[in-house]
């Protein structure tokens, strides 16, 4: 997933910051992955999104945006991808980058 | 001789530069990627043991972590606690497994293997150096006390995480 450590702008919504995200499918196990955004804690974080749960062909790149709230923006720490697995898969894989 | 030098002079301004604007280009890679290199496979080698151990019968789960940025990833390894799948069980199910290095593709990785911590059934690395690392999960579930699994397709999920530090 990259940027590693992405930054958040203002958003052409007034309240709202967004940053932009692309995710690499390198597993032909996995064709779906879910996206989430976490607190230093690990806490789930409300957001918007073209996606919730991308369907990704192997080998396949997909640029999403994330919206957040300014309310929550300084609580946002992590941005992962976790992999929904296909039937016969026995790895799950989560990459996180890190908001700094 | 002056109209030769003039000549000269405006013949010198004309002459195209061969200069070119030379670009620059890049790719944007992926800072960490995460394969599957082996699925696993559980061995029975009594009636109440399942094991990945390849004396046990079965075929460890291998994950391969490709990194482009050096010292920004943590890896997490963590073994299964419960199945994904089985059959119905009424019993409970002990769990032991461990996550070891099993290939680098850098000598300078060697230290991976020392420095590792291990909490829980998780295994975190510190990912220093750029390049390619298999991590090896061994998984084993002993069901109640002796008592025999029953009959059935047994699934379990190993979670490899890469998270920015």
């Amino acid at each position: 997933m990259l940027p590693t450590y992405p930054t958040f702008t203002q958003s052409f919504m007034a309240g709202i910051s967004v940053t932009t995200l692309s995710i690499f499918n390198k597993r032909k196990d996995v064709s779906y992955y879910e996206i989430g955004v976490f607190t230093d804690e690990w806490e789930p974080i409300p957001f918007v999104s073209q996606y919730t749960v991308i369907p990704m062909k192997y080998l396949d790149t997909v640029s999403f945006d994330i919206y957040v709230s300014h309310l929550s923006l300084d609580s946002v720490e992590y941005i992962c991808s976790v992999s929904q697995l296909d039937l016969g898969a026995t790895v799950s894989s989560k990459i996180c980058s890190r908001v700094k | 001789m002056k109209k030769l030098l003039v000549a000269g002079l405006v013949l010198a301004v004309h002459i195209p530069a061969f200069a070119a604007d030379t670009p620059i280009v890049g790719n944007v890679q992926t800072r960490c990627l995460i394969t599957t290199d082996t699925n696993g496979v559980f061995g029975n080698p009594l009636p109440s043991k399942l094991s990945t151990a390849s004396a046990d019968g079965g075929v460890v789960p291998v994950v391969r972590y490709d990194v482009t940025l050096a010292d920004a990833y943590l890896a997490k390894v963590t073994t299964p606690t419960a199945f994904s799948a089985s059959p119905s069980l009424s019993d409970s199910v002990t769990w032991t497994g461990s996550t070891a290095v099993s290939k680098t593709s850098d000598a300078a990785m060697s230290g991976y293997e020392a420095a590792k911590v291990t909490y829980g059934s998780t295994t975190q690395f510190d990912l220093t150096k750029a390049g390619s690392t298999w991590f090896s999960s061994t998984a084993t579930a002993v069901y109640g006390v002796s008592k025999s699994f029953p009959g059935g397709s047994y699934t379990a999920i190993v979670l490899a995480e890469c998270i920015a530090k």
